[in-house]
Formats: structure tokens, sequence, C-alpha cells
């Protein structure tokens, strides 16, 4: 199911430069300024791939990571651990 | 009358503009054998106008307005965003061609069709990667054409196909006499932000084109409406493709190339189809 607020984050921070700096020095803070659910908050907080794959388009996805710094290969290997653990094929499903 | 004087298709990637410089060296001389191939043909063809099929990836439209179909009708557009692609294609502005954007607009309307229309899109690494590698003359004009390969609903394979055929009409209606080549963009299978990201379905890869060598319509759109949905979101771009093939008559599909590139992350394919005779 896909979270708009969740997705409009991302989609700005894909797209503001000065929002990608306050996030990367309060996260917090920018996610306050989003309606945002608190366990969507706490996944956030936590870079948890699993919990914000099925949420959110795959590739706005992919640019938070990168956003966040997380190497590739982590991210990927994060991802296919969703595989590994039965994980809901949500991930997949609706968002391209 | 304008005709249509080239088609092709190509795959990008933005690791192809991320890492190029550090891309394995026999990796990047086989991206660019084919690149370079598709743009000598383009050259051979001299286009007055390029019309440039490609996703959009969250660049122009989010999901609180998302159309399946925009057509650039503007006569400028914004070069790529995304800063790795500022470093290899410093094009701040790209021409478009109004006149035939709006052409192209209208003789839509005109079949009921409804796509939406842009003034001023802004071209990302989709659109500009093929245009880099190919080596597209900078100044040549481009009507772009963005289509919802994204993120679900997005518009069905059939209705594809009836996009190519109405660009050919477009093309063929439109009273100056421009060359006008098409370019589909993205593609073949790869598989991004989801659980089997850097998946490369080769099975995939290769029954498509051969669905698009074979050429025959319904055939090939029984095959993508049905395995689309069990290969990597990234060939969803596979559309792109679909829009030139039906443009060119879905006839006279031929593969340049075609190669797995766990380097960037995609099956990289790469075709040209034959101009209609004049």
């Amino acid at each position: 199911m896909t979270d708009y607020w969740l997705s409009k984050l991302f989609f700005d921070l894909q797209h503001d430069p000065q929002l990608v700096k306050d996030y990367r020095a309060d996260m917090a803070a920018v996610i306050d300024r989003f309606r945002i659910k608190s366990d969507v908050r706490q996944a956030l907080m936590d870079d948890d791939v699993a919990k914000l794959a099925p949420l959110v388009n795959a590739y706005l996805l992919r640019f938070y990571f990168q956003v966040r710094g997380m190497p590739q290969d982590e991210f990927m290997a994060r991802l296919h651990a969703m595989n590994a653990s039965g994980a809901p094929e949500a991930a997949k499903a609706g968002h391209g | 009358m304008a005709k249509l004087v080239g088609i092709f298709a190509a795959s990008h990637g933005p690791i192809i503009a991320r890492d190029w410089e550090t891309m394995p060296r026999d990796h990047r001389a086989k991206l660019t054998a084919a690149f370079d191939e598709i743009g000598r043909r383009l050259r051979a063809c001299r286009p007055d106008l390029l019309v440039v099929v490609s996703p959009d990836h969250w660049v122009n439209f989010f999901i609180n307005n998302l159309p399946a179909i925009c057509i650039g009708i503007g006569d400028e557009h914004d070069g790529p965003p995304e800063p790795f692609m500022k470093k290899v294609y410093p094009h701040a502005v790209l021409k478009g061609h109004a006149a035939f954007g709006r052409h192209l607009l209208q003789t839509a309307l005109d079949n009921d069709f409804d796509p939406t229309l842009s003034h001023r899109l802004t071209l990302d690494h989709g659109t500009c990667i093929p245009l880099w590698r190919i080596g597209v003359d900078p100044e040549l004009p481009l009507v772009p054409i963005l289509v919802n390969d994204l993120e679900a609903p997005m518009p069905s394979i059939r209705r594809c196909f009836a996009w190519g055929r109405l660009v050919r009409r477009a093309i063929e209606s439109y009273p100056e006499p421009l060359r006008v080549a098409v370019l589909g963009t993205g593609g073949l299978s790869h598989s991004i932000g989801e659980t089997t990201m850097g998946w490369i379905d080769e099975t995939f890869d290769h029954a498509c084109i051969d669905a698009f060598a074979r050429g025959e319509e319904r055939q090939l759109d029984a095959f993508l409406t049905e395995q689309l949905e069990r290969t990597g979101n990234g060939a969803h771009e596979i559309r792109d493709w679909v829009i030139a093939h039906a443009a060119a008559g879905s006839t006279g599909f031929e593969l340049i190339d075609y190669f797995p590139s766990p380097a960037t992350l995609v099956g990289a394919g790469f075709a040209s189809w034959k101009a209609p005779v004049a």
C-alpha cells in the first residue's frame, strides 16, 4: 500500500538539495514536517529497508537510501534478505 | 509532408553516467560500440527532429499528478537535473520543436487519445544518457514523450502499440518536409529497489528480442502483458520500445546488440527498425 507522505518525503529529497542538507543534519526535524506515521518514522530512523520498501515506489526507495549514504551492495543485500525471510511480495507489487 | 526516417531503441541506466570512468574497460567498450552504432545510423538518416520516448524518473511528476503519457510541446526543455548527469551532459537547455509537438498533441486528441502536455519538461537520465552516448547533436530539436513506466497502473501494451501508430500518423500528416526519427529508451530487464534488485532476466530479454524480431503485435502484446508482471520492474520501460516498434509498422526490427550488464544493473539492449519506404 502506497504511503503518500513517505513518498512525498522521498520525492522532496530528490528535488531539494537544501532539504537533503537539513535531513542529514536533523532527520527527526525534517520527518516532523511530513505527516509520517509513528511506525514509519521509526523505520526511517532505523534505516529499515524491509519496512519501508512496500510503502513507496522502488525507484524512490533506491534514491532515498542513496541520500542516506547506504552503499548499493548493502541496500541490495537488505532487499534480498526480504526474500530469504519470506517477507511479503509487497515490495514488488504496484510500485514499478 | 514530414517522413519517418529512422527508428531506434537503447537502454539507459544512471550507473552508465555516474560510474562511466571506473567501469571495466571491456564493458565500456561494448556499451560504446552499441551506442556508437545507433549514433552512426541516426546521423545517416539526417533527422531534423527526434521524438524521444522515455520514462520519467520522478523528475516531472509525482503520485499527486501522474500522467500515463505526456507530450513535450515547448520550444525548449530543461536538461538533466541529476548531479551525475551534469558532469557528462552539461546541457542546461535542450531544443524542443513546439510546432511538431503541438501537431502530435492535436493528432492524438483528434484520434481519441488524451495525453497531458507540457510546455517545458525536464529530461532526466532516461532521455539524456542515450542522447549523450549516441552523440546526438545538442542542437537537434526534441519532442519528448514521457510514459509512465514506473508506477502501476501503467499504460497497457496494447495502448502503447496504438501510441506508436499514432506517432507515425502524426509524422506523416505534418505539413512541413521534416525528417523525423524516433528513439525509445529503457529496458530491457532490470530490477531496481525491489527484492530482486540486480537481477537481469536473460530469459525474458531473449524472448522479448525474439518477439520484436517476429514483429507480430498480438504475440508481442500477449508476451509482454504476461511476462512484465513476472520480471524486474525496470523491464516496464519496454513500453518505450513498443511505441517505437509500432511507429515502424511493427516490422523491420534489427538487434544491434544485447548483453547482460551487471555493472550497470541492466539487460542492455540496442536496436533499430527499418524506416518505411517513402
